[in-house]
Formats: structure tokens, sequence, C-alpha cells
């Protein structure tokens, strides 16, 4: 605590941009402003959840007249809006000046600890222990300095007035552990940042098998899915999807491997994961003078057909034929709206037609017919082929360049947080005097309202005195109970 | 039914029986004895004024044993049960609700039991173990087909993620359980100054030791969950409801640890942010049914 004394000469009144900055300054560091920014980031992360519930309706459901402001939550995408990434960046920010304004005053109490204390400490401290002796007061406080020492706590001492004060520590090093565990958060959401600005994230590549699908976002990478298998349990539910992949670069192959969901495939930093599958049709498209246009296979799925949407089908426009084409695969669901299949494909068949596209097509009508696999047929001036039914798969492929930052920041953050909690700095102090009789020994923790603390400092006195032969009387004080009290601990007292 | 499956079922049914008995005993303990005294005020015409007079007196330390002795009983049948299933399923019971709330059970009367121990503080479970027992009738009230042993979906299909991140989180609520269970006490021992029950500031210290092994373990569930999450489906953080939800959980015990270790609060606010805090566990452990999401499947 500062205390501003009168008798100081009144300091000068401080440039504007001076006073400014320390304002900024004082605001970051502020603890009660921190904990201001953690609630609102609370509350936005809540409003943020309800968002993906039934809640704010039955709101709206309950109160008509909220039926605006609910219209507006469920518009409201939180975590992607800018006050969201505001409170981010503040907190952010906060950490950050706070850890350098407490760094100086933490490094204080560990390294040059004030020794000396006041008697009035000793006695209004909730616990305290007296050790009566017959000795000298330097060699008791030598006794007790040892037998703290014996505890594993340092200790220093100090003399002042013709009185020993004496101070002891231990794990006096957990007070930096606050340092890692906030650092790990501003890693965390620096890691979101540097993968959203350096990564990328390909949702659904779909590759059908014995194809090969660019991968693109500057990797120069090309994928082949090789195979494409599932494996079901007995009873019919899935045990597994898996994907055989033949990576490639520049036209050379330089990597096999598989993935099955939960298990992707890492390649440098870029991962790829087992996503979906379904059915493709291998075809050959040539034209009338025997060029192939596509030779290829297309992935049936991803769409319907118009008419029945239990039929997979496909799109493609052929440009340089001047059609679009679509393939529409047998009803997978039979069952479901008969009257929808009007195809009557038969398992083996596909349906095959052929649109005009753009002014200058060499088709006027749609043309289609329905071929069996291994058939060829004529459809305008085109030569189709359906050269065999394949499956293909459906990967997502990130990289994430944030990944080392939020590995490091996992094993900061809990190992801050452990240390913290499990290994406390734990503060004595005490004042040792002469008496007539010898000297008297007076020791008390610093631990105010602080159970835990107090019946660890009862038993380090118990061992202290066990060490040293002599038995200390413990003295308590209720602890202060005025409604102001048991709210709130004054922070000059710490 | 399987033998094993329908054994374990019934050491959760003997489970429950225990923790009945046990929660019933230590409301007994807790409250203590109310002695009704009737005094009446001789008149020559006759009792002119009668009162009633309540006077409340400890509860024998008998009583407060037998809790713990049923207490213990009732983790005892619960982790055989829990046992059993695993031999049966070859996992632990994680991964849907029926699953996840029996292990809760197990691990909520483990923690508490720990924490009487070491702080000798009996008046707790007479707000844990309704809490357990609340538990249980949910887990009763929940569709009996979830009480099968059903195959894994591939998502799921993690077993060192799954079991870490999942019994981490059942770690965390039950501590966050006694957290809760020791402000509902500071509360009532700071109004009303009841003589027996144990001093507030063991009660807030003890509320703060709970939220020492949640808090780390609920970061945990948090990093592993987004370590799952990518593993599984390429995204470390989706903004999914639940994980929101648990975001949000944590945010809030941060500002317990904040406004206590920085700004000195201790008792009663503190108290109260406790409770706020564990509303929000509650709101993250039932969050599948008010919102979809990619944790949806799990059995509801
Ligand atoms: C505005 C940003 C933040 C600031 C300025 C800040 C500052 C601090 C400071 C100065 C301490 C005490 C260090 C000490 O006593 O030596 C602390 C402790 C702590 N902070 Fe933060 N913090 C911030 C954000 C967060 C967030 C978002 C969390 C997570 C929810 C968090 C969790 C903790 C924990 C767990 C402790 C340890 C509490 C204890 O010792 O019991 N902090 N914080």
């Amino acid at each position: 605590m500062t205390h501003i004394s009168l008798d100081q000469p009144i300091a000068k009144p401080r440039a504007l941009p001076e006073v400014v900055v320390d304002r900024i300054w004082r605001f970051f560091c502020s603890v009660r402003a921190a904990v201001v920014e953690i609630a609102v980031l609370a509350v936005l992360v809540l409003i943020g959840t309800l968002r993906g519930s039934s809640v704010p309706r039955s709101i709206a459901d309950a109160f008509p007249i909220m039926t605006p402001l609910v219209d507006g939550w469920y518009a409201w995408d939180v975590f992607r809006s800018l006050p969201f990434a505001g409170i981010l960046t503040l907190l952010a920010a906060a950490i950050a000046v706070c850890t350098i304004n407490r760094a100086p005053g933490i490094w204080q109490a560990i390294a040059h600890p004030s020794v000396t204390t006041t008697h009035g400490f000793l006695r209004n401290a909730e616990t305290s222990a007296t050790f009566t002796s017959a000795i000298p007061a330097a060699e008791l406080a030598a006794q007790l300095e040892s037998a703290l020492r014996s505890g594993r706590y340092r200790t220093l001492t100090a003399e002042r007035n013709g009185e020993i004060h004496l101070y002891g520590d231990r794990w006096r090093f957990s007070r930096l552990a606050t340092f890692p565990f906030h650092l790990a958060l501003i890693m965390i959401l620096a890691g979101g940042i540097v993968g959203a600005a350096w990564g990328f994230r390909e949702n659904q590549f779909y590759i059908p098998e014995g194809s090969v699908r660019e991968l693109g976002h500057g990797t120069g990478l090309a994928v082949r899915l090789d195979d494409f298998s599932e494996v079901y349990r007995e009873d019919g539910t899935a045990l597994a999807y898996r994907s055989d992949v033949t990576l490639i670069k520049g036209g050379e192959p330089i990597e096999s491997g598989s993935m099955t969901v939960n298990n992707p495939l890492t390649f440098g930093d870029i991962v790829f994961y087992q996503s979906g599958f379904g059915q493709a049709v291998a075809l050959k498209v040539a034209d009338s003078a025997g060029q192939v246009l596509f030779d290829d296979a297309l992935p049936l799925g991803p769409f319907q057909s118009k008419l029945n949407p239990d039929a997979p089908a496909a799109r493609m426009d052929l440009l340089p034929a001047g059609v679009a084409m679509s393939v529409i695969a047998p009803d997978e669901n039979p069952a479901n709206a008969p009257e929808l299949d009007t195809l009557h494909l038969r398992p083996g068949e596909m349906f095959f037609m052929i649109r005009p596209l753009g002014a200058d097509s060499p088709i006027a009508e749609p043309l289609g017919a329905t071929v069996g696999q291994g058939e060829s047929i004529q459809l305008g001036d085109l030569s189709l082929t359906f050269v065999r039914e394949r499956r293909f798969s459906v990967l997502q492929v990130a990289r994430n360049p944030g990944i080392p930052l939020f590995v490091a920041a996992s094993v900061l953050l809990v190992g801050g947080l452990a240390i913290t909690f499990y290994f406390p700095h734990r503060r004595v102090r005490g004042i040792v005097s002469a008496t007539p009789g010898g000297s008297v020994a007076r020791l008390a923790p610093m631990a105010r309202r602080d159970w835990s603390a107090k019946r660890v400092f009862e038993q380090l006195a118990a061992d202290a005195g066990r060490r040293i032969g002599i038995e200390p009387t413990l003295q308590t004080n209720e602890p202060d109970r005025s409604p102001a009290a048991s709210n709130q601990l004054s922070r000059a007292s710490r | 039914m399987e033998t094993l499956v329908r054994l374990s079922f019934y050491c959760f049914a003997a489970a429950t029986i225990a923790f009945v008995a046990s929660a019933a005993c230590y409301l007994a303990y807790a409250v203590g004895r109310v002695r009704l005294r009737r005094t009446a005020l001789a008149t020559d015409a006759g009792p002119a004024l009668v009162t009633h007079e309540a006077s409340f007196q400890p509860a024998s330390s008998g009583i407060g044993r037998f809790a713990t002795l049923l207490a213990w009983f009732g983790v005892g049948f619960q982790a055989v049960s829990i046992l059993l299933r695993t031999i049966a399923a070859g996992r632990l019971p994680l991964s849907n609700m029926y699953e996840f709330s029996t292990t809760f059970v197990l691990i909520a009367g483990v923690i508490y039991l720990l924490f009487e121990r070491w702080y000798g503080v009996r008046q707790l479970g007479a707000i844990i173990l309704p809490i357990i027992v609340a538990m249980c009738a949910y887990i009763w009230l929940l569709p009996a087909d979830l009480r099968e042993v059903n195959a894994l979906i591939p998502a799921l299909q993690n077993q060192p993620l799954m079991t870490t991140h999942v019994s981490l989180a059942i770690l965390a609520y039950a501590a966050f359980a006694v957290a809760f269970a020791a402000a509902v006490l500071f509360l009532i021992a700071n109004r009303w100054r009841v003589a027996w029950l144990p001093s507030p500031d063991l009660l807030d210290d003890l509320g703060y030791r709970a939220v020492t092994i949640g808090f780390p373990a609920m970061s945990l569930v948090l990093i592993l969950g987004s370590v799952w999450a990518y593993r599984a489906w390429g995204t470390y953080w989706q903004w999914d409801p639940k994980e929101t939800a648990a975001l949000f959980t944590w945010l809030i015990y941060g500002v317990y640890l904040h406004t206590r270790s920085l700004r000195g609060w201790r008792g009663s606010r503190s108290a109260v942010i406790l409770l706020v805090a564990f509303a929000a566990v509650v709101f993250t452990y039932f969050g599948n049914y008010v919102f979809g999401g990619l944790h949806a499947y799990g059995g509801v």
C-alpha cells in the first residue's frame, strides 16, 4: 500500500498523454476490471450457448413481447462477433499488462521478503504459537530456525531493537506459477488466431475410389483413394470406415496410409480425417471424333435426384460438348415413397441424361437412357460407357499451425494450476525476545481466514516444539466476524 | 440382459437403498434433535397460558457414524456395480447418460467420503447425499434400454481419450458438488450460528479445496475434449453448445478463484458464487436435453 503523507511536496500536474496512458495501464492492471471482464466473457458464452438450444424460443413463447429480441438472439453468431473478439483481446491485454505489473512485486516477495514484523501482527493473528525457554534469545532463534529448516522452510532473520525477527517460508516459487498459467491462456488465443490465419480446412473433400484429386491450398499435393472399406459388426452397426490413400506430389507418389474415424492420417502438418462415404460411378465419355472428354469417377450422393430424393445423383458440365450430364442411381429406399421411383432402375443400372448447355449446344432436347454396368451407349454425339460402380470417400483435410502452441499451452495451464493449488506459498513470521528468565518466541502464520494454512502452521509449530524440546502454547483468536470482514479481507493485509 | 449386466444393476439398486438410508441419517444428524417443550402457566382458574418451545440439540454422534457407514456401503455396492459392468462391456461405463450417471454416483460418494475424513465434517453429508440420491432417482427414471450394454459408434471409439476426458469430467463435477455442499452449509452456519455445525472458516476452506480439485480437472476436460474433437472431427473447438457450456462453467469458477485470491473475498460472497457455479455444472451436465449438437449421441 502506498501512503500519501501530507508533508510531501504536492506532485506537479502531469501532461495529458501521461495521464491517459497511466489510466489505461491502471485499467488493465485492475483486478476488479479483470473479474468483470471474465464475467462478461462468461455471460457472452452463456448467450452463445443458449442460442443452440430451445431456451430462447420458450422465453418468446412465454413472453410474446420478447419475440423480436429472441429472433435477434438466434440471428447473432456470438462466437464470431466483434464484441466477443473484443473481450478476448481485452482479456489477453489485461493478462499481459497485469503480469508485467505484478512481476516485480512477486519477485520481491520471493527473493527479498521483509523479515521484520510487529508484535501487533503476532498478537492479532488468528493463530499463534509461543515458545518459552530458559536459553538466550539468539540461541532460541537459532534452534527455531533449524527446526523450520528441517520442515523444508527457508528462514531469514533480522535484528531490531534487541529482538530477533524471524521469517520462514516454503514453496515460494509457486507464486510464479500463475505466470505460465495465464501465459497459456494467451497462447491458446494466439493458437486460434494462427490456425485461422495460416491454416486451412477443407470440410468435404470427395474422392472416388481409384481417382486422384488435387488438394489445393498451396500444398501442391494430390490424393488418390486406393480403397475404401467399411466393417460392420454382426448386428449391422458400423464398426469402422477406412480409406487407404496415396499422397502424390509433382506426379510422384510420396506416401501411402490409411485413416479411420478417430485415427486420422498425418502428413507433415496436414491431417486427413475420414468423414463420410458414398456411391460413385466410373464412366468414360468420348465425342464423335473419339476424343475422350471424361474418364474418371463421379461421386453420387452429395446430390439427389430432383424428382426422387431417395436416388443419389450427380451432375457435371461437359463444356466442350455443349451439354450438362446427370447420372441417377437406383432408389436406395424403395419402401419410402415408391410412387416417386419412376425410373425403376435395378441394382447395377444407372440412368444417364444430357441436357443442352449454352446457346450453341448440339442438342435441342434432353436425352436420357438407362445403362447397365460395363455397357456403352450413344447419346446424341457422345459415346458413354458406364465402366463400373465405385465408392467415394469424403475426407476432411486440415492444416493447423497453431497446434504446437495449443499443446504447449495445455501443459503450462495444467502445470501452473497444479503448482498454484497444491504447493501454496506458506509463510511464518515471528519475534524472539529476551525475558528475565531467558527468552520467548512467538510465531504466527500469514494465513488470515485460511483454515488449511492455520492447520499447517499448528502442525509446524508442534513439530518444531518436539524438535527443540519446548511445548509451544497455541493461542487462537476468533476471526473477525463483522459483516464486512466476513466477506472480504483487506488487500493490505496480504 | 446379460447376467453380469443384470447383476450390476442389482448392485446399483442396493447402492440406491444404502444411499437413501444414509441420506436420511445424515439429515437427522445435521438437524439435530428438536425438542418441543410444553410449558403451562397454572393459575387458580386452571392452566391459562400454554407455550410450545422448540429447542435444538446436537444429534448423537452414533447416527452420524451410522450415516457414514451406510454411505460406505453405498459406495461399495456401486463400485461392484461399475466393476461388473466394466467386465461385461470390456470398457468403463462412461458412454451414455445411464453409464455416466452411475459412475458419477460412485465418484461423488468417494470424493465426499474423502473430504469427510480429511476435515471431519459429517454435516456435509446432509447436502451431498441427497444430491447423490437425486442422481440415483434420475438414473431409475432413464429409459430402461440404456441399461443394456451397447456397442460404441465410431466417433466414440477412442478408448484412452474417452476414458480420461469423461472420467475427469465426473471427477470435476463430484468435486464441485462438494464445494456446493460446503457453500450451502457455510451460508447456514454463517446465518444461524448453529453451535454444532462446523466453523464457517473451515467450510469456506473446504469449498475452496474442493474447487482446487475440480478446477484443474475441468481444465483438463476442456483440453482433452478439444484434443479428442481434433482427432475425431478435425477441429479443436466447434463452439458446440456442450463445449461452450463447459467453458461457461469453467469461467465462473475462474471468477470465484480471482475474487478469492486477489480481492480477498471469503465467506458468503464466495459461497454465493459457488452456488451459481454449481447451477452451471448442472446445466452442463443435463445440457443434452436442451440442445442438440455434436454431443447429442450418448443416449438422450
Ligand atoms: C483479465 C485477465 C486476467 C488477469 C488480469 C488475471 C490476473 C490474475 C492474477 C494477478 C492472479 C494472482 C496471481 C498471484 O496471486 O500471484 C490470478 C490468479 C489466477 N487466475 Fe487470473 N487473470 C486473468 C484471467 C484469468 C482467466 C480467464 C482465468 C481462467 C478462468 C484465470 C484463472 C486464474 C486462476 C485459476 C488463478 C489462481 C488463483 C489462486 O491462486 O487461487 N485468470 N489471475
